[in-house]
């Protein structure tokens, strides 16, 4: 592999990164701070309203972070990964909430 | 991957602000137009040209139209695919609602019957529609298409692509890129405050493109940022859904709780029963808004389980004197006309939310702002229109000496976005007023020529970019910014011609909504025709020897700024 196509591949990897990854850390960050607003005692509608006025923030900084960021693997691990984790959490959380 | 912040943040508003800025375009144009939707509506609708009116009587006026109300035809086709066979011989009717703004002299009146036999889905329904001119209770033609409030204001938020929902995606992606090439840019432009100040018209036309497209990026910056964001967050429903997904038990949970707190019926019980005096419910909201200071008109009023003894009548305050849309709902049992719930001032958070949005979509009742809003809308178009432009000027003559075809195309595509959606918008306004008014599906017609012109411009300016690969001016500009001039003129002609209301006599008459719209259009070709010259002389100027010397003038004119 020369160094252009490393370089397209980079790119691919970075834009995937920013939507793909920001998006399921967005997605975490929402799921995970309505349960802990409902396990903090507040209606669902307010918690729901709150983590959805500050989503798109933390989507706009893990986009640009995306970008700006040394390490590749660094922005998969910490976007990718941290969304999927916080997902979980969340999952794991609203069951507990529930029963 | 990039040697510094700065560099990275070059890319990702160079790249990304070039991809979405076509979609970008699209939706800030409409999205000024939207702020006068109604006005726009009353241009397009000439027998809708009078007065706004507050709620008529419900008992005397509204209840009998209500009731004739049917489902709309291509509704029930529709609904007999989703259920694979034939409907009920009658559906029954779910409830009614009416909605009126302090800009609407017509009243649109909705109802919903329910689907009862979709095994897929319980809630199945289907609508039926009709708008009245309130003073007489005369229904209007059924086939009339607002264009204001029903295209150009759809075309904003989902460019009318259906399929998946990808039009509210794209819209979506393109404000989370509006964001970040506003972050990107501050980061790119250090010296935000002096540019704030900076237009220098005379330089190279690199020069003053980039000036202005600074310019306007920071004189809006809070404007642009605030309305993406505020989009995103109206919208957060669809992209993020969290309570129809991962959050359901909990979001059901939450609403049937409220429901029950509240004392609204959820269901119908299945018994009928009659509905009292709908007047003496909306005296007694508005004596109730009064008692709290904030006496006001109905904007919102709806009727759940019409004819069922849990049947209740909702009645919201319209939001003309507050950003916050309507409001202060006050709730009433339909049998007796006892009240059930009066909502309560929303807690902080809902309150933060309805500020936010009612900011975006702004009910209010105060014309200054409201033309504030557009010259924030255009500076927004401007912004994103002269990025495009900056993008192939500072392309276009690398491109042509190595032979590359893009800054043709990327041109071509500009051409299409920017001066291309004028000519479609002024051709539809044109075919509204010129097609017989008798003819069937008159507002399918006018869409249809609202998308062939602007394919066709899309042709003219892929065909007219040629001398962009000599490194020169396309022709397609200035050919375009004609045809801006011809149809806008046309369009202020044949609303004349084909009304009578020509520009001396709305604007003697006070009647604005049309003499703004037609001031409007006046202007724009004013403007346009201007443009175009302007082009001419420059394409002179740009003589293939010329242009190559002017660009690398350009180029060293701007070296604090590295865009891709």
């Amino acid at each position: 592999m020369n160094s252009l196509t490393l370089q397209r591949a980079q790119i691919v990897s970075r834009i995937a990164a920013s939507l793909l990854g920001g998006y399921a850390f967005a997605w975490g960050f929402t799921t995970l701070g309505i349960v802990l607003g409902l396990g903090l005692g507040m209606p669902y509608g307010e918690a729901q309203t709150l983590l959805f006025l500050l989503a798109f923030l933390v989507f706009l900084v893990s986009f640009c972070w995306a970008f700006a960021a040394k390490s590749s693997a660094r922005v998969w691990a910490v976007l990718a990964g941290g969304g999927a984790a916080m997902t979980g959490v969340a999952w794991l959380l609203s069951r507990v909430l529930a029963s | 991957m990039f040697n510094s912040f700065r560099l990275s943040m070059t890319w990702l508003h160079t790249w990304f602000g070039l991809v979405l800025g076509f979609v970008l375009m699209v939706v800030f144009f409409f999205g000024s137009l939207s702020v006068f939707d109604r006005e726009i509506d009353r241009w397009a609708l000439p027998e809708t040209r009078f007065e706004p009116q507050t709620m008529p009587s419900f008992d005397a006026r509204l209840r009998p139209i209500f009731e004739q109300i049917v489902p709309e035809e291509e509704e029930l086709a529709a609904a007999r695919e989703r259920v694979g066979g034939p409907l009920l011989e009658t559906l029954p009717l779910m409830n009614w609602n009416a909605y009126t703004t302090h800009r609407d002299p017509v009243l649109s009146l909705t109802a919903e019957f329910a689907v009862k036999n979709n095994p897929d889905d319980p809630y199945d329904h289907v609508h039926g529609h009709v708008t009245i001119d309130p003073r007489t209770g005369r229904i209007l033609p059924h086939d009339d298409l607002n264009l204001g409030s029903d295209f150009f204001y759809p075309m904003h938020y989902s460019l009318h692509l259906h399929w998946l929902d990808l039009g509210y995606w794209l819209v979506g992606l393109a404000a989370l890129t509006m964001l970040a090439a506003l972050v990107s840019g501050v980061v790119m432009h250090r010296k935000i405050f002096r540019e704030l100040f900076t237009f220098r018209p005379a330089k190279s036309t690199q020069r003053s493109l980039l000036d202005l497209h600074n310019l306007t990026g920071v004189v809006a910056l809070p404007f642009s940022f605030m309305f993406p964001l505020t989009g995103l967050i109206i919208f957060a429903g669809i992209y993020l859904p969290v309570s129809e997904t991962m959050l359901e038990p909990a979001a059901m949970a939450y609403q049937q709780a409220e429901a029950e707190k509240n004392g609204l019926p959820f269901q119908p019980a299945g018994t009928a029963a009659p509905l009292s005096s709908v007047d003496a419910m909306v005296a007694e909201a508005k004596r109730r808004w009064a008692a709290r200071d904030m006496p006001g008109e109905v904007g919102f009023l709806a009727i759940q389980h019409v004819g069922d003894v849990n049947s209740y009548v909702s009645i919201y305050r319209a939001g003309s004197d507050r950003v916050a849309l309507v409001g202060q709902g006050v709730h009433f049992a339909a049998p007796t006309g006892r009240v059930l719930y009066e909502e309560p001032p929303p807690p902080v958070v809902f309150g933060i939310n309805e500020f936010l949005t009612g900011l975006h979509l702004q009910h209010f009742e105060h014309w200054l702002l409201r033309w504030l809003y557009v010259a924030g809308g255009f500076a927004g178009c401007v912004c994103i229109a002269t990025g495009l432009i900056f993008f192939v000027g500072k392309r276009r003559v690398r491109h042509a000496t190595q032979g590359i075809a893009g800054a043709r195309w990327v041109d071509a595509l500009s051409v299409t976005a920017i001066t291309g959606m004028l000519v479609a918008t002024l051709a539809m306004l044109v075919a509204n007023r010129l097609l017989p008014a008798q003819l069937d599906h008159r507002g399918t017609w006018q869409e249809g020529v609202f998308w062939s012109a602007w394919l066709l411009a899309l042709l003219h300016a892929a065909g007219r970019s040629g001398p962009v690969q000599q490194g020169r001016i396309a022709p397609a500009w200035r050919e375009q910014c004609w045809a801006i001039v011809v149809l806008a003129l046309a369009a202020v002609l044949s609303n004349w011609l084909t009304t009578g209301d020509h520009l001396l006599k709305t604007i003697r008459a006070g009647y604005w909504p049309v003499a703004g719209f037609d001031l409007t259009l006046a202007s724009s070709a004013a403007l346009a025709g201007l443009t175009a010259l302007h082009l001419r002389r420059r394409e002179h100027r740009h003589a293939p020897s010329a242009a190559l010397d002017d660009e690398v003038a350009s180029d060293a004119g701007a070296p604090e700024v590295a865009h891709g």
